[in-house]
């Protein structure tokens, strides 16, 4: 039941999900053949409540779930049928902002970026420059005075400790 | 470093560098085209592209106009909400002159649009809400500028226009009968291409999502016969509705609190202008996906289509609607042909009915005379 009184028809199964559970089962028969990826986007289908749920069910989940944290939250994970995998997003008021299944190896959400790993490369070595430069700081300062920050002086006040007791 | 420096080094960074200085991961690209493709309704498997694109588009200089309007569609397209994914257009656009949103005011502001215009000329998008008069510019102003000039000098050099709204792309409310300020759309003062969202206010992914589809594929969505991206208004409310097996089954509420009503029925009958009404209420519905009119029990009130005011009453059934009502049905009915983006002979052609109509000076030059 919805607002003013208006019934939306969100309780009726209309047979969607078992059209749409067919469509996956010939995606993965084409990824299992050739390797040919392919995603239905749920959103745009004109499906009830009652047809998301029972989808759903049908698909299960496998051995896999990922969590992200992007902007709100997001959620992957693989259903029994490997291959066959369910991602949502959520967007503002952690309502589905975008919902598919994606028939593929990985999804391509998890994959990380050629740019972001260049970019993580960087600032780790970035942060190993400023950990020498910590490590030499610490030599220096008294007994019992430690570093704080992020994570370059952490790993920094652990590895120096031994030397400075030693010193 | 100077502010004018900086904003020029800013403006050649791509998107993808200038969110990856802020820690604004790929993956959060990846999102934003997913839910992009799905609102353009294109295949899931377009979300890589658009996020490639997006990646390496320079970010977007818009200057916003406002003229005869009532902030709705600002207020639509800023919707409070926590910030989310919906939001990273924010990110991928300058938003350099809005006159209800900026800091400054009076001279300054007007020196930012001249600036942004000088600075990005021939590549800056031009966002309009509102109407334009025409039968006095002095109906309305800003910084004594008349909506008119302003329009015309700021789109002279834009790379494309995108009017916001029922008074922007059809005249609206302001051009409602009797139209007492000679109120026109925009596309009618411009040789140039002009992308029509309308609707009183739009909904806020039809302005995100065309504004996205332009910075990603660096080219203008499909459109349909009054210039409004398909993706959006391809199909009438009543064809999404999930009233309508009740349409098809003759089950009609005769009035609000009837038994009809009370059970959902189709509201045609009680005035539902669904059936000639093109947009996406009934599919990305309104305030985060919660509802839109039909389904809060009150009829469609065609507001995404031209002359919405003047169907001849929100309550009356089309079948008895005057007006233009049944001229907007049989317009409907060739929506179905794509005809993007018109050409600048039959812009130009409408652009003259447009100053006849208004019985107004076509060019600056010609008010001189």
């Amino acid at each position: 039941m919805l607002t003013g009184g208006a019934p939306c028809q969100t309780e009726h199964i209309t047979g969607m999900a078992r059209s749409l559970l067919a469509e996956v089962a010939r995606m993965l028969e084409a990824l299992a053949a050739d390797g040919t990826t392919s995603s239905v986007d749920l959103r745009s289908l004109p499906m009830t409540e009652a047809d998301r749920q029972q989808l759903e069910e049908a698909l299960g989940r496998g051995e896999v779930v990922a969590e992200l944290d992007l902007a709100g939250r997001s959620t992957v994970w693989e259903t029994r049928y490997p291959g066959a995998w369910w991602i949502r997003h959520r967007g503002a008021g952690d309502k589905v902002s975008s919902e598919e299944i994606a028939v593929c190896r990985v999804p391509d959400i998890l994959l990380s970026h050629p740019d972001d790993v260049a970019v993580a490369a960087r600032r780790l070595k970035e942060e190993l420059g400023g950990l020498g430069e910590e490590a030499v700081a610490t030599d220096v300062a008294p007994a019992g005075q430690s570093s704080a920050g992020g994570i370059g002086p952490a790993i920094n006040t652990n590895q120096t400790k031994p030397e400075a007791d030693h010193g | 470093m100077a502010d004018s420096t900086r904003r020029k080094n800013r403006a050649k960074q791509t998107l993808g560098e200038m969110l990856t200085e802020r820690g604004v991961s790929r993956r959060s690209f990846l999102k934003f085209a997913s839910y992009t493709a799905s609102i353009l309704a294109l295949p899931p498997t377009a979300a890589t592209a658009i996020a490639e694109g997006l990646a390496k588009a320079r970010r977007q200089s818009v200057i916003w106009l406002s003229f005869q309007e009532c902030t709705g569609c600002t207020e639509s397209i800023t919707r409070a909400s926590s910030p989310s994914i919906e939001d990273l257009i924010f990110d991928f656009i300058s938003l350099d002159y809005h006159h209800t949103l900026q800091n400054a005011s009076g001279h300054a502001a007007e020196a930012a649009r001249e600036q942004a215009m000088e600075e990005n000329k021939g590549e800056y998008l031009v966002v309009v809400d509102g109407s334009i008069p025409l039968k006095n510019e002095a109906y309305s102003t800003i910084a004594g500028i008349s909506n008119r000039q302003m329009f015309e000098e700021t789109a002279e050099h834009a790379k494309a226009i995108i009017a916001v709204g029922s008074c922007a792309a059809f005249g609206g409310i302001p051009g409602a009968n009797p139209n007492p300020t000679g109120a026109v759309a925009v596309s009618g003062l411009t040789d140039k291409p002009v992308i029509n969202i309308s609707g009183c206010p739009p909904i806020p992914e039809a302005m995100t999502g065309t504004i996205a589809y332009l910075l990603s594929f660096a080219d203008i969505p499909e459109l349909d016969h009054l210039g409004r991206p398909r993706a959006f208004f391809g199909e009438a409310i009543h064809d999404r509705c999930y009233r309508r097996p009740f349409y098809e089954k003759g089950m009609f509420a005769k009035s609000f609190d009837d038994e009809g009503a009370r059970q959902g029925w189709c509201l045609y009958e009680v005035g539902c202008k669904g059936p000639v009404t093109y947009n996406a209420c009934a599919t990305l519905k309104w305030n985060g996906g919660v509802s839109f009119p039909i389904q809060s029990g009150h009829g469609c009130l065609g507001c995404s289509e031209p002359g919405f005011w003047d169907l001849g009453g929100f309550y009356k059934p089309l079948s008895t609607a005057k007006g233009d009502a049944l001229k907007y049905a049989a317009g409907a009915a060739v929506a179905g042909a794509a005809v993007g983006v018109a050409s600048a002979v039959a812009v130009r052609s409408k652009r003259n009915k447009v100053m006849s109509a208004a019985k107004a000076p076509a060019t600056p030059a010609e008010e001189a005379k």
